[in-house]
């Protein structure tokens, strides 16, 4: 990425050098006004007057011999008046048979754009916008035909009339005279350096500088972004009226506050660059380019703007080579390919800023050609490049980073899997111990002590062999009962009622009973454990037999359902029998017994007697118990517990 | 007239089991013993067609000799006398080729109705061994949410249930009983009574081959 660059870099360096060489022998070349064998010939001396009529002067008028090239601003001129310049040659209508065509063209390297051209007192080309309020174009080429009707063999008249632009760099440069595809040749490439390649590269830096600006946005700590951002747009408007045709005023004025905020920013950058950040040196200079923009603006409007310029053009000239040195010292401090090529870049530009200057001031003749239209953007491409090979070096670190950190959170994964392995072993040994501890409690106090009072009966000998067989099938129920509540019923209630019916259904249709099973799909009850799922079966177990104890009834009905909105779900057990008062009958435990192993799972117990007789007894059971505020898994994992820890 | 062998080492339930089926003249008891090798002699010399098998031998396990039953003859309908029917033993039995069993504290009655239910087609299956069977046949109903590596997939299924199977099972884990799975399905108890024997014979093929891991992980080994 950077190659190509560096390879522009040269290319502008050999056509820079080709255009200094070429000046030099034009100006070797230009004594002779009519050679025979070259295609084209080189004016390099003209007569000069200026007047206010638009038409051309008579030839005894005040003509003043001048050189070519001629510089208003050298000479001192005042711009209110229009300016001629009269070139005579000689043609001899054969001597440029040879060629092609054979037609004619003039090719004028610099001139100021509002101009007509006459040969032999007829008028054949303008440019530019004539009149009161001339076109600000003060850096082109010129190009014309020159028609063969007006040539005439021997001695010939070339006229130039020229208004001068607001900018006060009004002159003209040698003139080419000859072979028109010749000229076409040079002109195109004259206007492709001074014109159309600063343009397109305008283009490039405008899009680059909305696309750092724009990333910076969302970035804001990326402040070498903001820097090019700024460092582009500044050249823009600092090249601007280089290249392009009638620049409004105000714009080409900015071209001075312009240099000032280049060399600014520029030093800034390199700092940046060079993680060398000195926020208070940044901050002075940035503090500098306000002051001095400020003053620019207080000298446009107060009409000292020249002077003004003088000024700062006068404070860069001693601050930019401090700050060069500076940006020398930072980049040299890590010579890397990257920095030595900024460095390079840097100077040269500044090279071309000081030639600039002089050529800005007139000193280096007129038809020199500016050099930072190009040099400056050329910088900023490379820094750009470098910019960009930065970005991808960070890109590929973070991309290594993250490789090597998927491979520690990976393990840190597998870490923790494991460590979580551990911890539901351990919580279901906890689980098991805990229901184990249940069980004996639940053994002790329920067949247990029906074992005992069963074995004290009979030791007391008062029991009927009927008896005995009564409370020992209690017993075995009562065990089966534990042991149903030990299978694995995935907290299905549906299943739990399933197996039950399938204990009971034997006796109660020994005792004449039928029963009506009507068991729908219910929700997963999170909570049915074992020891839930024995208070479930307690209760049923107890509906039923009180039924079968006291209701007479011949058909008990088991339904369950779902009412997902009141996050319960029921389970109904009616009968047709008589209606009995609960709490009063004997034998089962009673209401108060089911109602607290109900609570327990909070659920609750409804009895309703039915009109026609008979009664439904009603287990009302949450879908997911309410949970109470403890301490669970996730908290210990919860941001504020992994801060406190 | 089906003939029936007794292995149970217990000799009240022996005699008590013997005594039931004496007096129903639709069953005839080949041989009554107490031993797992007494048993497998027995299957190969009498060849019965109903076998009553404890499963707390004190030489064998009863699923050893339910196994042999179900290799040697085909016919021959086993069954495991239990004392609570629970899940880890009635499933290793069926698995072993056993297709029904009886609870010990039965009535005469419930004991004569189990066997002759067994004959017809096969014995209920309860809530929870349906239940327990289509997790066994659909091991992908409940996925792991979190896949440990190292955990071992403890169910397989090679063989699958029909919808209707696996309607017969739903029903049968919620407590319906055949003639109401009949109604409710629309079909005849007895078409219901076919499908269970389906399923129970699918159990026992599917089992096979893992039998053995089974039998570890049914906790078999610890219980006998």
């Amino acid at each position: 990425m950077i190659k190509p660059l560096s390879h522009l870099f040269g290319g502008l360096l050999v056509l820079m050098a080709g255009n200094v060489f070429a000046q030099a022998t034009a100006s070797n070349s230009g004594d002779h006004q009519s050679s025979q064998f070259a295609p084209f010939q080189i004016f390099d001396r003209a007569e000069f007057v200026q007047s206010a009529s638009w038409l051309p002067p008579d030839s005894d008028a005040n003509w003043v011999p001048v050189e070519l090239p001629d510089s208003w601003q050298i000479q001192n001129r005042p711009r209110d008046k229009i300016g001629w310049y009269r070139l005579r040659f000689t043609h001899n209508g054969t001597a440029h048979s040879g060629s092609d065509s054979g037609q004619q063209a003039i090719y004028i390297s610099r001139i100021t754009n509002n101009i007509e051209v006459f040969l032999n007192g007829s008028s054949f080309a303008t440019s530019g916008r004539l009149g009161p309020q001339p076109e600000e174009s003060w850096n082109l080429a010129q190009y014309h035909f020159v028609p063969f009707s007006l040539m005439r063999d021997g001695s010939n008249e070339l006229l130039i009339r020229l208004h001068p632009d607001g900018y006060a760099r009004a002159g003209l440069s040698k003139v080419y005279l000859g072979d028109s595809a010749d000229l076409r040749e040079i002109y195109n490439r004259r206007y492709f350096i001074q014109t159309k390649a600063p343009q397109l590269i305008t283009g490039v830096l405008v899009v680059m500088s909305i696309f750092s600006l724009t990333v910076w946005l969302r970035r804001r700590n990326e402040t070498m972004l903001l820097l090019f951002g700024l460092m582009a747009a500044v050249a823009v408007v600092r090249l601007f009226h280089h290249y392009f045709r009638d620049t409004p005023l105000w714009l080409a004025a900015m071209a001075v506050p312009a240099v000032l905020w280049l060399t600014v920013l520029q030093t800034s950058f390199v700092l940046h660059y060079c993680n060398r950040s000195q926020p208070r040196l940044e901050r002075g200079l940035v503090i500098y380019a306000l002051g001095g923009s400020a003053m620019l603006l207080v000298a446009a409007v107060t009409d000292l703007f020249s002077e003004a310029t003088q000024v700062i053009y006068a404070s860069l000239a001693i601050l930019t080579p401090i700050l060069a040195a500076i940006i020398i010292y930072q980049l040299s401090r890590e010579p890397s390919r990257g920095n030595i090529l900024m460095m390079v870049a840097m100077l040269l530009n500044a090279a071309f800023g000081i030639h600039d200057f002089l050529n800005y001031q007139e000193l280096l003749g007129y038809d020199r050609l500016y050099l930072l239209p190009l040099g400056l953007p050329l910088l900023l491409l490379a820094v750009a490049a470098l910019l960009a090979r930065r970005f991808v070096e960070t890109l590929n670190d973070y991309e290594t980073l993250n490789t090597s950190l998927s491979v520690r959170i990976a393990g840190r994964e597998r870490e923790l899997a494991a460590s979580f392995a551990r911890e539901r072993e351990l919580d279901q040994q906890r689980a098991a111990a805990d229901e184990r501890q249940k069980l004996m409690r639940d053994m002790h106090d329920g067949l247990g002590s029906h074992l005992m009072s069963t074995l004290a009966l009979l030791k007391r000998g008062s029991l009927q062999q009927s008896e005995v067989e009564s409370l020992l099938a209690d017993c075995i129920d009562e065990l089966k009962l534990t042991i149903d509540s030990l299978e694995p019923v995935e907290r299905d209630l549906a299943v739990v009622l399933g197996n039950l019916r399938y204990r009971l259904e034997p006796r109660l249709n020994a005792a004449g009973i039928s029963l009506d099973w009507a068991v729908t799909d219910l929700p997963p009850l999170d909570y049915l454990d074992p020891e839930n799922v024995r208070s479930v079966l307690r209760i049923v177990q107890e509906a039923f037999t009180n039924t079968l104890k006291h209701a007479n009834a011949s058909r008990i009905t088991l339904s369950t359902g779902t009412n997902r909105a009141a996050n319960r779900v029921w389970v109904r057990v009616t009968d047709d029998g008589q209606h009995f008062d609960m709490e009063k009958a004997k034998g089962g435990r009673g209401l108060a017994n089911m109602n607290s192993r109900a609570a327990r799972m909070q659920g609750e117990i409804e009895v309703v007697a039915l009109k026609g007789g008979g009664t439904c007894v009603s287990l009302f059971l949450p879908i997911q118990k309410k949970k109470p505020p403890t301490d669970g898994v996730f908290q210990r994992l919860s941001p504020e517990n992994a801060r406190q820890s | 007239m089906p003939r029936v062998l007794i292995v149970e080492d217990d000799v009240a339930f022996r005699d008590r089991y013997g005594a039931i089926l004496a007096n129903d003249p639709a069953f005839e008891v080949v041989a009554s013993v107490g031993t797992a090798a007494e048993g497998l002699a027995m299957l190969d010399l009498r060849k019965p067609d109903v076998l009553l098998v404890d499963l707390g031998l004190p030489d064998l396990s009863g699923i050893d000799v339910i196994r042999h039953a179900s290799r040697t003859l085909p016919a021959c309908e086993s069954m495991v006398v239990t004392v609570f029917g629970d899940e880890e033993h009635v499933l290793a039995s069926i698995e072993a080729g056993a297709s029904g069993y009886l609870l010990k504290d039965a009535s005469e009655d419930n004991f004569l109705s189990g066997i002759r239910e067994l004959m017809a087609g096969g014995s209920p299956i309860s809530p929870i061994i349906a239940r327990r069977l289509l997790k066994r046949f659909q091991p992908e109903i409940t996925p792991e949410p979190v896949p440990l590596p190292a955990a071992p997939r403890t169910e397989r299924s090679d063989v699958s249930l029909s919808a209707r199977e696996r309607e017969i099972l739903l029903l049968a884990s919620k407590g319906y009983n055949y003639p109401e799975m009949g109604r409710l399905m629309g079909i005849s108890p007895h078409t219901v009574t076919s499908h269970v024997k389906k399923i129970y014979r699918k159990l026992a093929v599917h089992s096979r081959g893992e039998a053995v891991f089974e039998a570890h992980l049914l906790g078999l080994i610890r219980s006998m």
